[in-house]
């Protein structure tokens, strides 16, 4: 949009330059003229609902509200004068008076942009009788909670909800004063088809929309905000972390309008506080079998003796090491480092290793090129999409955000999106196809669809093996037209995005990440964008460092295996065996799971928010994630233990 | 100079403004060179006498309440409201969403801690307005001093710009609802 013609206009008296199809707001904040606002919010459309961006326009009969009076040249503008300061106290007046606008038990109370321009304007008293409408407050959402009283009818969580999550769960019902903000049909928030992702609450400008984890734990003044990367999925959206007295408050999105600001339930809430218990000192099993309070220096020497006891008695090779990718890159690297060359063995995982695997086998099978995970395409390609093939995954629930990228491209670019999971998914719900085979015959239905869309888009290769579509229906269950409905919607789209999941990952089949990668190829016009959402933070972090590349483990049976889980949490895999049975156990973890119970020594581990690290999202973009809270006394960073242990061989 | 004189009187309130009123600290040797206290809470009279400065803390919740309003309104020149009940309704205002009947019900008869309670009906003791509403909803207000409870700074700058001569209004950096 850089082509735009520049236009120049008049505001207060001088000479400022503006962009064609610009507002007159837009132009005045380029130009860092001030004009109050409270409906307006960048990024969302303009609705002039708040009036408070009123403007003189000359040759105008009337004030106009600049958010949405369109910027033209020539155009002479005055943005402060007393009959324009006059109309917005009085808007102000008029929305205090309006429902309840008592600051003092306002959980926004300090925080609040209503209460902010009342100070602005001097607003000591209001002019108007209050109406006192008894509103209800919605609290069923788990994270969530809407007090009518509270709200002021901007519109911006309405917005903020249907173009950047591409939700549209909100909007407004009734009319006047009468209006209110409801979720879906009238339903609660918590019984609607709400994502909980909170950027309705960081939209809201008052304390309409409040959390249930933040509210009156600590004011913005009150602490410090930290520019961090949440780490929990692969997506890395940009988080401000407000941190008081070492207590995590609030984290919000960076630019909740821009990309990757937006954060989700998991990333906005989910991280604030966790109560599950923490691992505070190194433990060490007793001669009775209980796991006692040792010493940091009894821990990681008993760890060194027990490494070179194993080593000169078994050999390297019965020394194995698994690495949760939830931890950044430096820790990453520091523990494969540690493993590869002062302990000498090749047996060293990811906990997520067998998903890699699984891509890599596929990747490989489907071009030789040697490019590996590179094929994949950025998830802003999303966006753009007019047909997205969801394969195996739910992103809404895994990766939100990106689920929401997928939402969006339904809602701004009408795309249709298909979804192929055998299990239940409730992804299904929100797509125009949703296609659940049998389990097990995914394959047989990627082929047959391959088989369609060739048919259309005149591309097959001639090493590709389709399925035939009366094979497909009798193998998977499905309608034949509910298959070629599918492939009619794939082989039209212009711009199609395949996106797959953890379905994908746990059939480890990686015939079926070959088929989706054909799929998209034939389906593809300009480039392949076929996007795998990798089970953890830093999934791509580990794979590139090459630590998921072989697997060792199951045919080793090691005597010995390190885990370093730090704040992942503990869910079985098949990594689990192995470790069960192996002799001397090391868990090095955050937080007390059943994997810390079983283990001989136990290291204590920082969470996310108490480390620095780099992230790789899963569209391979560097994150950089910071150390935002000091942690428990006693707990030392992972890289550091790591070096002291490899000093004690 | 002649002292000012000045009546306070407290309203629908829980004595947070008068707290800080009193947390003026030095101030309050000034304030009590210039300024004559004649009824508030620590003379004991009971009558308003004719005075420059009447001041109310609190919202007007009850008939007893808008009728001292009323007369303080009369016999003074400057009328100041301190705190957000009195400029706003405050915290008083959170019964308006809920039938004056109902709230004596739930204070007097459905509350956990009272046992074969009645609503008091005796004719000595004033009635619970309607709605529990700002001063200036009732007389007409000079000047306002917001905050719950507003600071004592917020009230030191008040009192003093009125024994100036001027009638404030709280800058936006010193202003606070809460």
């Amino acid at each position: 949009m850089s082509d735009r013609k520049e236009i120049t206009l008049t505001i207060n008296g001088n000479q400022v330059k503006g962009k064609e199809g610009d507002t007159v707001l837009e132009v005045c904040r380029a130009n860092n003229i001030y004009v109050p606002t409270l409906c307006f919010l960048e990024g969302l459309s303009t609705i002039g609902a708040c009036r408070l961006c009123v403007v003189e326009i000359q040759g105008e009969r009337r004030i106009n509200p600049s958010c949405t009076y369109p910027a033209r040249d020539g155009l002479v503008v005055t943005t402060h004068t007393p009959n324009l300061e006059k109309y917005r106290r009085l808007i102000l007046e008029l929305i205090f008076t309006e429902r309840n606008h008592f600051c003092f038990f306002c959980a926004a109370s300090g925080d609040c942009e209503l209460q902010s321009q009342a100070y602005r304007y001097q607003m000591d008293h209001a002019r108007y009788p209050y109406t006192f409408p008894a509103l209800p407050t919605d609290t069923l959402n788990d994270f969530l909670v809407i007090d009518h009283n509270r709200c002021i009818l901007c519109g911006r969580c309405v917005r903020v909800c249907a173009e950047v999550v591409g939700d549209h769960t909100l909007d407004f019902s009734r009319r006047g004063w009468r209006t209110l903000v409801v979720a879906d049909l009238n339903q609660s928030l918590g019984q609607s088809s709400c994502i909980s992702c909170g950027a309705c609450l960081q939209a809201c400008p008052t304390g309409a929309i409040f959390s249930k984890v933040s509210a009156y734990r600590g004011r913005t003044s009150e602490g410090k905000i930290t520019r961090s990367a949440c780490s929990l999925c692969g997506v890395g959206c940009e988080t401000d972390v407000l941190v008081k007295d070492n207590n995590i408050v609030r984290i919000d999105g960076a630019n909740l309008t821009g990309l990757k600001g937006q954060l989700c339930l998991m990333g906005r809430f989910q991280q604030v506080y966790n109560e599950t218990p923490r691992v505070t000192t190194p433990l060490i099993r007793n001669k009775k079998g209980n796991l006692e309070p040792a010493s940091w220096e009894d821990a990681s020497k008993l760890i060194s003796d027990k490494i070179k006891d194993y080593k000169a008695r078994q050999g390297a090779s019965s020394i194995a090491g698994l690495v949760s990718s939830l931890c950044p890159s430096e820790t990453l690297e520091a523990f494969s480092g540690f493993m590869r060359n002062t302990v000498g063995t090749s047996y060293i995982d990811t906990l997520d290793g067998s998903s890699y695997r699984t891509i890599a086998e596929g990747i490989s099978a489907f071009s030789k090129n040697g490019k590996g995970l590179r094929i994949e395409s950025s998830l802003e390609s999303i966006l753009d999409a007019d047909c997205v093939l969801v394969v195996g995954s739910n992103p809404l629930e895994s990766h939100p955000v990106a689920g929401c990228y997928i939402l969006r491209a339904k809602t701004q670019k009408k795309a249709s999106i298909i979804v192929v999971d055998s299990r239940p998914n409730t992804f299904g719900f929100r797509a125009d196809v949703w296609l659940r085979p049998n389990a097990g015959s995914e394959e047989a239905l990627l082929g047959a669809l391959e088989g369609l869309v060739a048919k259309k888009t005149k591309s097959a290769e001639k090493s590709m093996r389709f399925v035939s579509v009366a094979k497909a229906v009798e193998a998977t269950g499905l309608g034949k037209d509910t298959i070629q409905k599918a492939a009619a919607m794939l082989s039209t789209a212009k711009n199609p995005v395949v996106v797959y999941g953890e379905g994908v990952f746990t059939a480890k089949n990686p015939k079926l990440v070959a088929r989706v990668l054909d799929l998209a190829k034939l389906a593809s016009h300009d480039g392949l964008k076929v996007i795998s959402l990798k089970p953890k933070g830093n999934s791509r972090g580990a794979w590139e460092l090459g630590i998921a590349s072989q697997n060792g483990m199951a045919k080793a049976k090691p005597s010995m295996v390190y885990v370093l889980m730090s704040d992942d949490k503990f869910e079985m895999g098949d990594w689990v065996a192995p470790v069960d049975q192996a002799e001397f156990v090391v868990v090095q973890a955050s937080y007390r799971s059943p994997l810390t119970d079983c283990a001989d020594v136990v290291l204590p581990s920082p969470i996310w928010a108490e480390r620095k690290g780099k992230y790789v999202s899963l569209d391979g973009k560097v994150g950089n994630s910071h150390k935002v809270v000091e942690p428990p006394s006693g707990i030392k960073d992972d890289v550091e233990v790591i070096a002291k242990i490899a000093k004690g061989i | 100079m002649a002292k000012v004189k000045l009546a306070t009187s407290w309203l629908d309130a829980c004595a947070g403004c008068e707290m800080s009123l009193l947390d003026v600290d030095e101030f309050i040797i000034d304030l009590a060179q210039a300024v004559e206290f004649t009824r508030s809470p620590i003379t004991d009279i009971k009558e308003f006498p004719e005075v420059d400065v009447g001041l109310i803390t609190g919202a007007i919740g009850m008939d007893e309440q808008e009728e001292e309003a009323k007369e303080l309104r009369a016999k003074c020149k400057i009328l100041i409201v301190l705190g957000d009940c009195a400029c706003f309704g405050g915290i008083c205002a959170m019964r308006n969403a809920f039938p004056k009947e109902e709230v004596l019900r739930r204070a007097y008869i459905e509350c956990e801690s009272v046992k074969d309670g009645k609503i008091p009906s005796s004719p000595e003791i004033p009635t619970l307005l309607d709605k529990a509403l700002p001063v200036n909803a009732i007389v007409k207000v000079d000047c306002f001093v917001p905050g719950c409870p507003p600071r004592a700074g917020d009230i030191k700058y008040a009192l003093s710009e009125l024994l100036q001569g001027r009638i404030p209004v709280l800058p936006s950096d010193m202003m606070r609802f809460d």
